[in-house]
């Protein structure tokens, strides 16, 4: 064999056997998919053309902005609220402000471990009315029929379920910080202590600065998974009441299981797909702002 | 490493005690419901839902017994590490395999291609491939089976590995690759002998996430296969879900079995999940 | 290389092992056995349902040992998604669990389960007639219904309201002016749950609706004769519900509730009144004490003001059943017959009896019964009988009506957006309209 094609032929064994399964699973129905959200289909007969018609539906749905609203707090919420709360606690450990690290470590990222449909039916239940939440709140405030009702405003829905997911996905980017943060030479934080450097301009200056890859990765997995979200949601409230916590993945679910509505629901699916790029690359610009200011 | 330098164990008290108070409650709030749930898994329906805070009067098994029975848990179990075993490991391996493809060698147009492709996969909700997956693997005759599941498990689980993988590959310097050519060696054979070796921080990381990540998956065990011989353990654990479950005993007692072997699994090695974090997630 | 193709061929070898050979199985006779797949709506955790199962499958197994039956269970609504999902892969079992109207109509509606009118010939009046309504666009019969099932029904706590000192309201006047002295004591009024959105109008709402116009206006509305949903009839019936829920009488939280909390807090006798199904009347049976049993009554709603509609009815709806796939021919449709009819017909209709339930088939009733059983007979008897709306009009516009429904209690939208949102799209969309 000649350099050249044992070259060739050992590309073609390194890459072409993931290439061929995740072609044929995901590839093949996505496109499956984004043909079908052209159509007319209730599982039964052939589909009938539709052109751009559930798309446009889909835009003039209040249900769907609606969750669409809800899906862009979760981003919200991993952006603004799990990504510095995990950056908060990584750098409370990293800098050894408190004793017994390693467990406050391990507790912490406990809740990744667990199936979100555990977690789910668990602060579910916390929530009840016999739960551990409500008889807590009826003891401290002597109201003893009082009862979580949140969930009935509109626009305050989502508010719990934010709560839930923070607590749960906090712990990971507070393991991936960690693990960066002790990635960075001690010496330049030695060369800036001894040069005066105060808390806020060595957290400013540089540890930010080095961290900005990590935190390009963070911001991109905490758009693509919180678009997707379905299993904690859909396990804790189905999305209601009254549709009041639904987001878009639960909404295409809705369209397409229930409703044997096909075609709408994989108009939804595209959907999501073309929002997360969108997110993504507005991120990507942003980043990559801040790469050039920083080096 | 950043002992004394970096601690700011001579700064101020009110530092100090804010991280210990940030610290504190947040794990409180972490464990808290987690050993809510432990504890209340032992009493039963009655005690429950009347006594909610109590610990247990005594230890009450029946709940664990009658969930372990109902649910099917035993075979869930097996089922669960036959699935999250044999998918991890052939996705860490085929996307490492991949990462090297994609590093290392110059057809940057093809790679590239394949990468994005790759990546593009973790933008894509389930339940969009779940009609197309099931009708397609009803036309193979491999619906209902556990290469059925294993699968879509290993094509699900590519798109993140492929991007680890690719990552940390690309940080492997030329000049060892090039030291192995020059003795002789195969691609394939620096791949089986150099590249793994030295990918073991990552291959970590990845063998953990995947393993994660195929553990608590359900919806596709779910809908892909019927017969109970090959379900999963969140497959068993959801029927006591649905809100219906009105025994919160046993409810309690399954999610309790359903998450203790993660959680077990977690503590024995934390140390080198996190190893694995710093070496796998820079983008350099 | 060689490693690695050792490697590769390992894996592959244990996967094989491991993964293959677990294939369903297809129908196959062999010596004289016919088998056949089914599949059923059950939720394994739920002990009165297994323990109903537990004594059905055997009887019949006993009485038909050449045929063999391999069911697969799944729980509510996931079990709707499989069937669904098979039916679009026209991978259907042989037996099926289905629901006489729309709950199913999908699967029923698209030519792949079979007519079981040629079986059924000859045994109609054996059966309550309300279970021999047709079920297809041609008359057809896809299930043969188990039971005819009561949807509406409120569970009293006597000893409560005599506790209370008050009786059975016979008027919704009445009623509300109970609440004050209900509350004061501590208890719930009526306790009902509505987190799924079906519970209200599948339980409250349609029987509102005959009460507040007549059986006539109901059925023109149904078909778009002269009459819609977004007439005042129906407004008034959802004013009942919102009234209600205004004056706080429902459970704290219903439309966060799963469904089966009310029943729970009806159990502790922490509700005075319990709104739920016929079918809770199982439940009840397992789980009160005897003496629980003696005092709670079964009643339908009060009179609403302004009511044209018939005092103390109920709405109902012909049960589930099984029914079979039109692939089926010869033995293998016979053996499924035998299924069928020995779930609904005479067989294991008086297994059903002993176990509380009533069935289509007409049965004398058995003389030792739980006591509860015994009061649902008497109501079955007395009450006047009206459709259910989620029965007669089509699932996707339930969609529409059930958050509405829920909105309108939180107070974000009045019964005429109700009424009007839910007319405007069966206008536009329901197949009864067309």
């Amino acid at each position: 064999m000649t350099e050249r094609s044992l070259k060739k032929a050992s590309y073609a064994v390194l890459v072409v056997p993931a290439v061929l399964i995740y072609a044929s699973i995901i590839i093949i129905p996505i496109i499956y998919t984004s043909v079908l959200s052209f159509t007319e289909w209730t599982g039964y007969g052939i589909p009938k053309f539709v052109g751009l018609t559930h798309y446009l539906n889909m835009i003039k749905d209040p249900r769907f902005l609606h969750g669409l609203r809800n899906n862009l707090l979760v981003v919200g919420i991993s952006i603004f609220g799990q990504i510095p709360l995990g950056f908060v606690l990584a750098y409370i450990l990293y800098r050894k402000l408190v004793k017994a690290a390693d467990f406050f470590e391990t507790m912490i990222f406990l809740p990744i471990t667990i199936s979100s449909v555990v977690v789910a039916i668990l602060f579910r239940q916390i929530f009840s009315q016999q739960g551990l939440f409500t008889q807590l709140v009826r003891i401290v405030r002597d109201e003893p029929r009082f009862v979580f009702s949140m969930f009935e405003d509109k626009y305050l829905a989502i508010i719990p379920i934010l709560f839930v997911i923070l607590w749960m996905y906090t712990g990971t980017y507070m393991i991936i910080f960690i693990a960066n943060l002790q990635r960075i030479s001690p010496s330049v934080i030695e060369a800036a202590v001894i040069d005066g450097a105060k808390e806020g301009q060595i957290l400013f200056r540089i540890i930010i600065p080095s961290m900005l890859g990590v935190l390009f990765t963070t911001f991109v997995f905490a758009i693509s998974g919180s678009l997707r979200s379905f299993d904690l949601i859909f396990a804790m409230t189905g999305g209601g009441p009254a549709n009041y916590t639904e987001v878009i993945a639960i909404y295409m679910y809705q369209t397409t299981f229930k409703y044997y509505n096909y075609g709408f629901g994989s108009a939804v699916s595209m959907a999501i797909v073309a929002l997360s790029v969108g997110l993504i690359s507005v991120v990507q610009r942003i980043f990559g702002r801040f790469e050039k200011k920083y080096s | 490493m950043s002992k004394d330098i970096t601690s700011l164990k001579k700064q101020n008290l009110t530092w100090r005690i804010f991280a210990y108070t940030v610290m504190v409650f947040y794990t409180f709030l972490t464990v808290g419901p987690l050993f809510w749930l432990t504890y209340s898994a032992f009493k039963p329906h009655i005690d429950i839902v009347k006594t909610v805070f109590a610990f247990p009067k005594s230890f009450y098994v029946e709940n664990f017994k009658q969930a372990y029975k109902l649910g099917n848990l035993g075979i869930y179990f097996i089922n669960s590490v036959i699935y999250a075993g044999v998918a991890t490991t052939i996705t860490v391996f085929l996307a490492l395999m991949c990462g090297y493809g994609f590093a290392k060698f110059e057809y940057k147009r093809l790679s590239n291609f394949f990468y994005y492709f790759f990546i593009m996969g973790l933008l894509i909700t389930v339940h969009s491939l779940l009609i197309p997956l099931f009708v397609l693997e009803l036309k193979l005759g491999i619906d209902d089976t556990r290469i059925g599941v294993i699968i879509p498990y290993i094509a699900l689980g590519l798109p993140f590995m492929v991007y680890l993988a690719k990552t940390f590959v690309e940080g492997i310097p030329e000049s060892m690759i090039e030291a192995g050519r020059i003795d002789g060696a195969s691609y394939l054979n620096i791949f089986w002998h150099m590249i793994v070796p030295v990918s073991l921080p990552v291959v970590t990381t990845m063998l953990i996430f995947s393993f994660l990540g195929n553990w608590n998956e359900f919806v596709l065990v779910l809908t892909l296969t019927s017969d109970a011989a090959i379900r999963s353990l969140p497959v068993g654990i959801n029927s006591f879900a649905g809100g219906r479950s009105r025994d919160f005993g046993m409810q309690m007692a399954a999610l309790v079995m359903g998450t203790m072997p993660m959680i077990i699994f977690y503590i024995f090695f934390h140390k080198q999940i996190k190893a694995g974090f710093a070496a796998g997630s820079v983008k350099e | 290389m060689k490693k690695a193709i050792t490697f590769l061929a390992i894996i592959c070898m244990t996967t094989a092992i491991f993964a293959g050979g677990q294939q369903g199985e297809t129908a196959a006779a062999d010596d004289g056995v016919i088998n056949l797949t089914g599949m059923h709506q059950m939720n394994v955790t739920d002990e009165t349902a297994i323990k109903n199962w537990d004594i059905h499958y055997p009887v019949f197994q006993a009485e038909n040992p050449n045929i063999n039956i391999e069911w697969e269970y799944i729980a509510d609504e996931p079990y709707h998604d499989k069937l669904q999902a098979m039916s679009v892969a026209d991978q259907l079992p042989d037996l099926m669990f289905l629901w006489p109207a729309k709950r199913t109509g999908m699967v029923t509606g698209s030519g792949r389960i079979k007519d079981l009118r040629p079986w059924i010939k000859g045994h109609e009046d054996e059966f309550a007639a309300m279970a021999m309504a047709p079920q297809g666009v041609n008359g057809e019969m896809y299930e043969l219904p188990e039971q005819v099932t009561v949807c509406h029904v409120v569970y009293t706590n006597d000893r409560l309201l005599d506790e209370l000192g008050l009786s059975y309201p016979k008027t919704m006047e009445e009623l509300l002016a109970q609440q004050p002295v209900i509350e004061a004591a501590g208890y719930i009024a009526l306790a009902m749950d509505n987190g799924d959105g079906w519970e209200m109008q599948s339980c409250f709402l349609s029987t509102l609706t005959e009460r507040a116009g007549g059986m006539d206006w109901f059925n023109k509305a149904i078909v778009g004769d002269g009459a819609g949903f977004a007439d005042q009839e129906f407004v008034d019936a959802l004013g009942v519900i919102k009234t209600l829920a205004d004056a706080n009488m429902f459970s704290p939280g219903i439309n966060q509730a799963g469904y089966g909390e009310a029943l729970d807090a009806f159990v502790r006798e922490e509700a005075v009144y319990l709104i739920d199904g016929g079918w809770r009347t199982q439940n009840l049976a397992t789980e009160l004490t005897e003496e629980q049993m003696g005092y709670v009554s079964l009643n339908s709603f009060p009179d609403i003001p302004g009511q044209k509609g018939q005092s103390g009815s109920t709405d109902a709806v012909a049960g589930t059943g099984f029914g079979m796939n039109v692939k089926l021919e010869g033995a293998e449709a016979d053996a499924a017959w035998e299924w069928i009819w020995y779930w609904a017909g005479p067989v294991g209709s008086k297994v059903k009896q002993q176990l509380g339930w009533i069935p289509s088939y007409k049965l004398p009733a058995p003389e030792s019964l739980p006591t509860i059983m015994m009061k649902l007979v008497d109501f079955l008897g007395k009450a006047p009988m009206t459709p259910v709306i989620d029965a007669v009009m089509d699932g996707e516009g339930m969609g529409v009506l059930h958050p509405a429904i829920q909105e309108m209690m939180l107070g974000a939208k009045t019964a005429q957006q109700v009424a009007d949102e839910y007319e405007a799209w069966v206008a536009a969309n329901d197949t009864s309209r067309k």
